[in-house]
């Protein structure tokens, strides 16, 4: 029966796959596995129903296997803080769904998300499985709630909501920091006053912006808190200790001036590899080194792509690999595209483990190379392409033909 | 008062008759200064340096290994194996790569400098579909951080560009990428100026919003084709006037006009196009419009459908700067291709560059056209390092008109050169030292050469 509901769920791709459902074992595999176990050489990883159901069986009994013949297999790269999914075209009003200016603490965009969006088949091509998309919120400082989707490109590909509460700090263009944080901590206040009076209105069913501060304040949800300068982040953690809340820096191109302060706090910071320049006065520090430098201080780093990330999650390879270069190590950077992001957000995937989700990328060699390409993938067991219609309009314009090119298909 | 009255009348006859003139004693040759803002950059060290033993790339398609760079008076002198010569400075780069310094054909850094605060919004004169009048280098900023950022990944030129709101958005300049605390310490000496025209969504948006003309795509080929119209008359017009006078008359001279100097420039074959240009069907029009007003399509800058088009752009002799992989922020870069860089340089005659319009991938240019090289060869190409860097060297300097001084290791070029810790189409890499006429202008393991923006000193 468990078997029966898995292949409903992902009836569309059953049509497409003659492996589903049966057991697929990767052999041979320099497994990076973003677990204690670090790096397994000679690896054999074995795949059924979605799931990692064993490393190194004892026996192997597989339908199909796979010679990894020694290349490199990770967990699937997760993408973040981006608006993939809910935008086709930057300029197109009509293919934008992550602002609005009613946006507030309870806007979830989960249910605008399009899985047939062509940056979803493109971001594959990066070895991207699953993305955290966050919305761009409006005139509030609370910008909404960020939802997990997998990028199988299929229906009902969204696979948690309600993922985590986002929050713009930080510098303005109008107006003071100082009362943000003053509409944060009143918010949180008044849910903590609420809560502590409900005990008189038993049968009010809350509204949701009061479930999730509620969730807020006992900690299983989330709260981003977008900004930069070292002393908001120091602002954040006093305001982290006072509710007991569960907090995550994004952005924080300064926080390598606290990053003691930040590991103390058990914050994880969510970096862009490639930000180094002061943009402004909330990041004169900005640095290729601040990812490697965090990591060193035992803060839990995550990498995502700065400005326009959703058209191009494909690249956080590369930003890895320049977080690398500039002092991150390797495996750090691995768990920066996998794990950390996993653990900070409460998701499956991200790790090579018995049990967890058969999100998988094997690679020609080193990920993070640019001279690396996506050998296989497989997001939910299943093994998906990285073909998008960037490719059929490569095809067409360098495939010759007496026709004219709209005929070549 | 009887002076005044004829005087008034030549004038007006003047304004209406090129050529018409008084009978007075010929007045001075009214000449227009084309260099009003000269360069005073110069070489800060002439010491010789050789490099040797490195895997040399020349930006020409050549790649030698084990092979020496020798620089004398801040031109490279030699290129070859087991050079056997003395300088002042030896560097020993086994196992390290050296390049040309790379190019940058697109930058707006100075003109849109960190800290991007509102003050510093200097790129873009957006108050008229034609700002043709406009010289983004009396814009340049040079304390720009960005500056420095990009000289640590091996950036020694680069052209700014003012913005792309504008049909005609004004002048270029071309800079070496040195330290300086002037423009014009670091202008490029004798660079030609470049002039910023945009197709397509940009201009039609800004201005057709506020209900000002071009609001259309056809709306901005008539703005193009008016104001070469008015350009070919001033053109005329000054050529009149100095023939007339150089034939001894006495003419006065046409009412002087900086727009329309800069695009006269055009006309006379002075003053490049640089061409923010995306769709095939817009660079096609945009060659005839050149050709139906006799001038030089130019460069197209950002191209995403260059692809489309890539044997007419070789045709026309025009080059095409282009992203690897940016794509989508707006319906005229939706059709992106991550090939479109190998599929125009594919074609005979052809003239890719990879250009950043970023202050930060201007740092990793390198990574850039890695990027391109790497996809195609999964694709059928076989790109390899020594054709891959002309796209940031050879090809960007054409584009730039500056490939006789800069972009190849050959003899008597200027010696910007990079030498690089590893194969620089690496994603580990990183430009370790970088010279600028033979002088070292930054050296990743000697706090001495990084330098530090005005604006950054102190800061805590």
């Amino acid at each position: 029966m468990t078997k029966f509901k898995i292949s409903l769920i992902t009836g569309a791709l059953l049509a497409t796959s003659s492996v589903f459902a049966q057991v697929t074992a990767i052999t041979n595999a320099t497994v990076h596995t973003s677990t204690k176990q670090g790096v397994l050489n000679d690896a054999t990883v074995v795949i059924e129903d979605g799931k990692i159901t064993a490393i190194n069986p004892a026996e192997l009994a597989a339908d199909v296997t796979i010679d990894a013949k020694g290349q490199v297999l990770t967990a699937g790269f997760i993408g973040s803080m981006n608006q993939l999914g809910l935008v086709e075209v930057g300029a197109v009003s009509r293919s934008r769904d992550a602002g609005d200016d009613k946006a507030g603490i309870d806007f979830d965009t989960s249910t605008a998300f399009n899985p047939r969006s062509s940056l979803i088949p493109y971001a594959r091509k990066g070895g991207v499985t699953q993305n955290v998309t966050v919305p761009h919120g409006g005139d509030s400082i609370f910008a909404g709630l960020a939802f997990v989707a997998d990028l199988s490109g299929e229906f009902g590909s969204v696979t948690d909501k309600h993922t985590a509460l986002v929050v713009h700090l930080g510098a303005k263009s109008k107006g003071s920091r100082a009362l943000s944080y003053k509409q944060f901590v009143d918010k949180l206040e008044g849910q903590q006053k609420a809560l502590a009076e409900k005990d008189d209105e038993k049968d009010k069913k809350p509204s949701l912006e009061a479930q999730i501060l509620t969730q807020v304040l006992d900690g299983s949800m989330p709260v981003v808190t977008h900004l930069t300068r070292a002393s908001d982040i120091l602002e954040i953690i006093k305001i982290k200790e006072q509710f007991g809340i569960n907090v995550i820096i994004w952005g924080g191109e300064d926080a390598q001036l606290v990053k003691n302060q930040l590991a103390d706090a058990q914050i994880p910071v969510i970096v862009s590899a490639v930000s180094n320049l002061p943009s402004d006065f909330d990041s004169l520090h900005a640095s290729l080194e601040t990812a490697g430098a965090l990591e060193k201080a035992g803060v839990k780093v995550i990498l995502s792509i700065g400005g326009d990330g959703s058209h191009n999650v494909y690249q956080l390879r590369f930003d890895a690999g320049i977080a690398v270069s500039n002092g991150m190590s390797h495996e750090g950077a691995i768990k920066a595209l996998t794990s950390n992001i996993a653990d900070t957000f409460g998701i499956e995937g991200g790790k090579i483990a018995e049990g967890q989700r058969a999100d998988l990328v094997l690679w020609s060699a080193d990920p993070f190379e640019i001279s690396t390409h996506v050998q296989k993938m497989w997001i939910n067991g299943e093994e998906v392409s990285t073909e998008s219609r960037h490719d059929k309009l490569r095809e067409r314009y360098t495939t010759d033909s007496k026709l004219p090119r709209a005929y070549t298909k | 008062m009887q002076k005044f009255a004829p005087s008034v009348l030549v004038l007006a006859l003047g304004a209406a008759l090129a050529g018409c003139q008084d009978q007075g004693p010929q007045k001075d040759h009214v000449k227009i200064n084309k260099n009003p803002y000269p360069s005073t950059y110069s070489v800060s060290d002439n010491s010789s340096t050789l490099i040797t033993n490195a895997t040399v790339l020349t930006g020409t398609g050549e790649k030698l290994e084990q092979a020496d760079v020798f620089i004398v008076d801040g031109k490279i002198a030699q290129v070859g194996k087991d050079l056997s010569v003395s300088a002042d400075n030896t560097i020993d780069a086994q196992g390290k790569w050296v390049t040309p310094g790379i190019i940058d054909v697109h930058s707006h850094l100075g003109a849109y400098p960190s800290p991007s605060v509102e003050s510093h919004q200097d790129g873009n004169e957006m108050t008229s579909p034609n700002t043709a009048e406009v010289w983004v280098e009396h814009s340049v900023w040079p304390q720009d951080p960005g500056f420095n950022r990009a000289r640590e990944g091996g950036i020694t030129t680069l052209q700014i560009l003012p913005g792309s709101a504008n049909l005609f958005g004004g002048r270029g300049v071309t800079l070496k990428n040195v330290p300086a605390h002037t423009m014009q310490g670091m202008k490029f000496p004798n660079a030609p100026y470049g002039l910023k025209m945009a197709c397509g969504e940009n201009p039609k948006r800004v201005y057709g919003s506020h209900k000002i003309a071009p609001q259309t795509r056809m709306g901005n080929m008539a703005g193009y084709r008016q104001a070469w119209i008015e350009a070919t008359e001033y053109k005329s017009a000054w050529e009149q006037y100095d023939a007339a006078h150089a034939a001894g008359l006495n003419p006065d001279a046409p009412k002087r006009d900086i727009k329309y100097d800069t695009l006269r420039g055009v006309l006379d074959g002075e003053v490049m196009i640089h061409n923010h240009c995306y769709k095939a069907e817009e660079m096609a029009m945009m060659i005839d419009l050149a050709k139906e007003f006799n001038y030089h399509a130019g460069t197209f800058h950002h191209g995403i459908e260059a692809y489309k088009i890539a044997d007419m752009l070789a045709e026309n002799g025009s080059c095409a700067a282009l992203w690897p992989d940016w794509w989508g922020f707006k319906m005229e870069a939706y059709d992106m291709v991550q090939e479109n860089v190998a599929i125009v340089d594919a074609v005979k005659n052809s003239c890719a560059v990879v250009h950043s319009d970023s202050d930060i991938t201007i740092q990793r240019l390198n990574h850039e056209a890695s990027k391109v090289m790497h996809t195609v060869n999964q694709n059928g190409f076989a790109i390899k390092e020594q054709d891959a860097i002309k796209w940031i060297t050879y090809n960007a300097a054409k584009s730039l008109g500056v490939e006789n001084e800069t972009g190849s290791l050959s003899k008597g070029k200027q010696a910007d050169v990079v030498i690089w810790d590893k194969n620089p189409f690496s994603v580990y890499s990183k430009a370790e030292t970088v010279y600028v006429d033979g002088a070292k202008v930054y050296d990743r393991n000697d706090e001495k050469y990084q330098a530090v923006s005005d604006f950054m000193l102190g800061q805590r």
